[in-house]
């Protein structure tokens, strides 16, 4: 799982070492802006439904054509799927914010996402849309401390890259 | 390979759930005793070869059958082996620590090491009598109680090494208690 300690553990080992200073200092560089992604993870957890529930009506919003006879969300039950999705994205950030990596995300949601969604024949516009949405609603100091929003915005916009 | 966090994040996976405050209180102690955390790894790291020696000096004179003919540190190549031994398994529970997660511990140097010293024909109990020496001599250096005659005594190689950290005084209790945690994981494994 790709986060600050384990890539610092990983080079270290590669070449035999022990921590460095410098190692060290990598990690108490993460750690200083630990305490901002932690205040995010918590926000973003206790806000959870209501913050998937608009990020998915917006995608649906935007995308109305979705809802026809013949499209991704012609049924209840593929919308739900959708608002599904859009959560377990959202948990990954959750995750993400915790770790201080991208490594939850890419492994358990990015990797091999393109080609599920292309065999599903399930486009990924809308996803962008609803993520798209997500970053626009975030509101300093709201929701929570501007330093914790950057890292959360920018979680998002690591997921809309990896999907458009 | 984890660390506290991914450890946190692996277990909500499991669950299908987020990481809520209950997980995220115990991270933030992580992170209010991560200058404590970060001064252990580094006490160990900065007198890793002071421990290492000290503890196969250590094994030795408690059984100096060990570098007579047919001991098992006899010829200086088995002697060389040895300290190496003795500076890898530190070096992972340095790693170890510095995560605050056992799982690179486990995964990279502990995972079969039985085994092979098995095959190899090294004792194990001094192995382990050499791990615990650097448990005891770790936790000195950690929380600064090193004295220069806990140093071999008759050893002045060993005794120029002497070195205290000189860092802040404060309470590292927990990070030494995990420290040691690390250290009887390596002993659990050898016996």
């Amino acid at each position: 799982m790709k986060s600050v300690v384990t890539t610092v553990v990983t080079a270290a080992d590669a070449a035999g070492r022990m921590p460095s200073a410098s190692d060290l200092e990598s990690v108490q560089g993460s750690i200083q802006r630990a305490s901002a992604r932690l205040e995010a993870a918590e926000k973003l957890a206790a806000g959870f439904d209501a913050v998937v529930k608009e990020a998915g009506d917006a995608c649906f919003a935007k995308y109305p054509y979705l809802k026809q006879a013949g499209e991704a969300g012609d049924n209840q039950g593929k919308v739900d799927k959708c608002y599904r999705d859009i959560g377990h994205y959202m948990r990954l950030i959750n995750y993400c914010l915790v770790v201080g990596g991208t490594g939850p995300l890419d492994e358990w949601g990015i990797a091999g996402a393109r080609e599920v969604y292309r065999t599903l024949n399930i486009p990924t516009a809308p996803y962008v849309a609803a993520f798209a949405q997500a970053r626009e609603r975030g509101c300093s100091p709201r929701d929570m401390s501007p330093q914790a929003l950057a890292e959360y915005n920018s979680l998002l916009s690591y997921v809309i890259e990896s999907l458009s | 390979m984890l660390d506290a966090f991914s450890r946190a994040a692996v277990s909500a996976d499991a669950k299908t759930a987020c990481i809520g405050a209950n997980e995220i209180a115990s991270l933030k102690q992580y992170i209010a005793k991560a200058n404590t955390r970060l001064d252990a790894v580094n006490a160990i790291t900065s007198n890793a070869n002071c421990i290492v020696s000290d503890a196969v000096a250590g094994m030795i004179c408690e059984n100096t059958g060990l570098i007579q003919a047919g001991g098992n540190c006899y010829p200086n190549r088995r002697m060389a082996a040895c300290l190496r031994d003795g500076e890898i398994i530190l070096r992972y529970i340095a790693y170890a620590l510095l995560a605050g997660d056992a799982s690179v511990l486990d995964d990279r140097c502990l995972n079969g090491l039985k085994e092979t010293y098995i095959a190899l024909g090294v004792p194990l109990t001094s192995q382990a009598r050499a791990v615990a020496i650097m448990k005891a001599s770790s936790l000195a250096h950690i929380n600064e109680t090193n004295t220069e005659t806990q140093m071999a005594e008759s050893n002045q190689m060993l005794q120029q090494r002497y070195n205290k950290m000189g860092t802040v005084k404060g309470d590292c209790s927990m990070v030494s208690a995990e420290a040691a945690s690390y250290f009887d994981r390596v002993i659990s494994a050898l016996s």
